[in-house]
């Protein structure tokens, strides 16, 4: 079986190589971007089974770029996750009601990443 | 952990490259552009900070930046107003940032109280302003919120989740033997953010013993379905033991308002609620559908896939169990409203049926992707498709690549000498493939240089904040200007210019601008200005530094360099000659020492920098209206354009850049001065002969009328004409350190291996010209 392939999109290095280190040790295939407008392009060339995005960055943020892959073809079934540190209800339920799946509280504990992943993909 | 080190090595790179942002975007914000862009950019970088301090447990970082970080999301939404005040409390609190990664980077600890004054700024300004935040709660909040996730553990135990809200008909006798049926109603919403109830299902079944059964009697016949319409819910038993509500509300945390679910425990004593027993006991509706569920569900796979044009593949894998198979299919226009406590009866007559239109069929998702990977499995798609638009390489790596086309560069002018005349007729192929040879090279060492440049940007953005602090030490006012910021130079000479221009700029606060009160008796602005730019002029950088003030004081600076021996007492200096005084070592005006330039060291600290980096100062000063100061920069640092000469029988470089024209000496008009020196008179200007053979104490044969002049410019435009006794030709030389190699040496700026295996030193035609005062001086 391959294995399962997540984009992740934020604009933070550390937290790109912190995802990174996490998830491909579990065993994903992990593509990264560095904001919205990367994710979007990604997402025209590559098939992934599940997204993991920040909210805050520049060019185009998690909210707008949640709301252009729901808007496009045929990611309306791709799980979302928003990462975020807000300590405020806010942002989730922005991110959320852009067609976001669920959400991953920065700092995240790699277990329950990886548990919350599991959670939103088949 | 090496890993963890990894981590934040990339953490704190990544710092100071946002806390150089965050310095560049209040320059700007300080000048009066406060618009959102570039208010977010402010938030995004102090979130990045926080964000990656979270992951290390920073905790005063965090600490600080969260606080520091609200502050900037009340300016942000207009909550607090960006005064000046508020700006000037934020360039502090870049300060403290900075101040703490620097001490989580050392792994020093601040003191505990470090930056509480402004936190607590921030604390009563978000109170002023928005009264309805708990700003009471706001310390305790951050480190809870910062360091506790709040995911679930599944199958967890409870103390992760102490305040779950009970708002629901939730029995609190958990450990009770647990019977819990819950029902679910999933709302078109939970399907279009890629929620799945079959995943539910999966995480619920970790939880206990689970039976469902699937709600279908609200299928239409299939003439009447609707692709997106939700007919389907779902009735779900389960049972354990230490099962409690807010572990199964947890299963449903994502799609909370996005659906209908009603919990209901049926434990021991504890009879249900009426409405609950009535929706327990409500039979399946007899009034069967026109075509029966199993029918639909044997259809689910692919034929109605395949009817409604839905792309399975993509939607979720719907080739589950037959139990949950509709889902795919099966997605229905719910109510809206979120309905906590719903009894299992509401929740019936909350489904109705959805009228039936005509509605044409889904429009086709089955879209290939616009690049299926076997399509583009090139590594260009690869490299794209990543979004990698740069990569970071070790400057090492760098390093190494550039010496070796340096040597490339060295074998290359090496074969092209050794190719004589008897040779080049003979061998006409090799001469082309030899000259091929020479341009690739020459394109090769470009590109490699290039990767080295990087724009001045990155120093002179530090300079604005300088030329604040320097304003209000001095209580002088000043303004900056830069221009040419995108200029490219290399990252070495980057590295070795803060130093020297910091300096500058001081120079130029202290010593250049006056005071206010000063300035208008003079008839000027009140507002100095100090203007930095950056400009490529052939093979060389220019850093000006320019201020509008009073110009150097020639008499004070002539006397102290008389009073230090500088200048000796018979010799009378040009104008621009003083103006360079003030780089001569040991020069220093005492009277002039403050807290800002007077640091122990002098503006020779600037020239003997720059000169480090093979370049050269020049000053230029006008009485009243102000001083600029040249620094001229080599682009690159490996390889130098020169044009090779031989003194006596040694020879010399000299670089192309400082070249103006090479005169045969018979045909040059030398004229002699009454001190006994020479003067070059060219198209009506005297220029300062030196003689390169006496310079460098050679002994030479030549005929003096075979012998050549080099006529070099050296800074500001001056002139100087080097006498050597034959021209060999133009190449491209690696410079070496003499210093490292060697020991420093008057005149000469380093040396060089040519082709042939020969050393030849390096002509530092500045240092010549400038040397002459001195000499004459001793």
């Amino acid at each position: 079986m391959t294995a399962l392939r997540v984009l992740t999109v934020d604009d933070s290095r550390t937290i790109l190589a912190m995802l990174h280190h996490t998830l491909s040790n579990a065993g994903f295939e992990v593509l990264q971007a560095e904001d919205g407008q990367q994710g979007l392009d990604v997402l025209k060339t590559q098939t992934v089974d599940v997204v993991i995005t920040d909210i805050n960055m520049p060019i185009m943020d998690g909210i707008e770029f949640i709301k252009n892959v729901r808007a496009t073809g045929n990611h309306q079934s791709l799980p979302i996750l928003i990462l975020t540190t807000e300590t405020s209800q806010d942002k989730r339920d922005q991110g959320k009601a852009a067609g976001g799946t669920g959400w991953i509280v920065k700092p995240f504990d790699p277990e329950k990443l990886i548990s919350v992943i599991h959670r939103v993909v088949h | 952990m090496s890993d963890l080190d990894d981590f934040k090595a990339t953490y704190f790179d990544e710092c100071s490259e946002l806390l150089t942002e965050l310095e560049e975007q209040f320059v700007a914000i300080e000048a009066g552009e406060r618009d959102a862009d570039r208010l977010n950019a402010v938030f995004r970088a102090i979130h990045s900070v926080k964000g990656g301090a979270g992951a290390f447990g920073f905790s005063a970082l965090v600490g600080f930046a969260h606080a520091y970080e609200t502050l900037l999301d009340y300016v942000r939404d207009g909550r607090i107003e960006l005064t000046d005040e508020v700006v000037t409390l934020c360039i502090r609190a870049n300060d403290i940032v900075t101040d703490h990664v620097a001490a989580a980077r050392s792994g020093e600890a601040l003191p505990a109280d470090y930056g509480m004054d402004e936190k607590n700024r921030f604390d009563a300004l978000a109170r002023g302003d928005a009264a309805e935040d708990d700003a009471a709660g706001e310390p305790d909040e951050e480190f809870d919120i910062e360091f506790v996730p709040v995911m679930v553990n599944i199958g967890g135990n409870d103390d992760d989740f102490p305040e779950i809200d009970d708002t629901f008909e939730a029995l609190p006798m958990a450990g009770e033997s647990g019977h819990w049926e819950v029902h679910f109603t999933p709302h078109r919403a939970l399907y279009a953010r890629a929620n799945d109830p079959l995943l539910l299902f999966r995480e619920l079944a970790v939880l206990g013993e689970m039976t469902t059964k699937a709600v279908l009697e609200e299928i239409p016949p299939l003439s009447d379905f609707e692709p997106f319409a939700v007919y389907c819910s779902w009735e779900i038993t389960l049972v354990s033991e230490t099962l409690t509500e807010a572990m199964i509300r947890e299963v449903f945390e994502f799609v909370e308002g996005d659906c209908d679910i009603a919990i209901a425990q049926l434990g021991v004593g504890t009879p249900p609620t009426a409405e609950v027993k009535a929706a327990l006991v409500h039979p399946a509706t007899p009034s069967a559908p026109a075509m029966a569920p199993i029918n639909l569900l044997e259809l689910a796979d692919d034929e109605v896939a395949h009817l409604l044009e839905f792309d399975i593949e993509q939607a979720a894998p719907a080739k589950a169990k037959a139990d949950v198979a509709p889902v795919a299919v099966a997605v229905v226009e719910a109510k809206a409203e979120d309905a906590p406590g719903l009894s299992f009866a509401d929740i019936a007559d909350s489904i109705k049926p959805t009228p039936v239109a005509k509605a044409p069929l889904a429009p086709k998702v089955v879209i290939a992707p616009a690049a299926a990977p076997e399509t583009a499995p090139g590594e260009e798609g690869e490299r794209r498709s990543l979004g990698v638009q740069s990569i970071r390489v070790d400057l090492d790596k760098v390093d190494r690549v550039v010496n070796m086309v340096g040597e490339l560069v060295i074998t290359q002018s090496m074969l092209t000498q050794q190719m004589d005349e008897t040779l080049r007729t003979r061998y006409t192929e090799l001469v082309r493939g030899l000259e091929v040879l020479a341009q690739t090279t020459r394109g090769l060492q470009d590109s490699v240089m290039a990767i080295r440049a990087q724009p001045v940007k990155s120093v002179f953005s530090r300079m604005p904040r300088l030329v604040r602090e320097l304003g209000l030490k001095t209580a002088k006012k000043i303004k900056l200007e830069t221009v040419g910021e995108n200029t490219e130079i290399d990252k070495t000479v980057i590295e070795q210019l803060s130093d020297p221009l910091t300096h500058m700029i001081r120079n130029s606060a202290d010593h250049g601008i006056e005071s206010p009160e000063k300035r208008l008796a003079a008839g000027k602005p009140e507002t100095g200005t100090i203007r930095l730019s950056a400009e490529q002029a052939g093979g060389n950088i220019l850093i000006i530094v320019e201020d509008d003030g009073a110009g150097i004081n020639r008499d004070r600076v002539l006397q102290v360099a008389r009073d230090k021996g500088i200048v000796a007492p018979d010799i009378t200096p040009t104008e621009e000659q003083i103006d360079q005084l003030i780089f001569a070592p040991g020069f220093s005006t005492a009277e002039a020492v403050s807290d800002l330039s007077g640091r122990g060291v002098g503006m020779d600290v600037v020239l003997s920098n720059i000169k480090k980096i093979g370049g050269s100062v020049h000053v230029r000063s006008w009485t009243g209206r102000g001083t600029r100061m040249t620094l001229r920069l080599p682009l690159t640092l490996a390889v130098l354009d020169v044009m090779l000469v031989k003194v006596g029988d040694s020879p010399y470089v000299v670089p192309l850049s400082s070249i103006v024209e090479t005169i045969q000496c018979s045909r040059a008009n030398f004229e002699r001065v009454p001190s006994g020196g020479q003067v070059l008179q060219v198209r009506g200007e005297y220029v300062q002969v030196i003689d390169l053979a006496q310079r460098f104490a050679m002994t030479t044969t030549t005929e003096p009328e075979n012998r050549f002049v080099v006529l070099c410019e050296a800074e500001g435009s001056a002139k100087v004409a080097l006498v050597v006794d034959d021209i060999i030709g133009q190449q491209q030389v690696v410079i070496k350190s003499l210093e490292e190699n060697f020991e420093r040496v008057e005149g000469i700026a380093g040396g060089t291996i040519l082709g042939d295996g020969n050393v030849a030193l390096i002509v530092d035609v500045q240092s010549l010209k400038t040397s002459i005062i001195h000499k004459n001086a001793a």
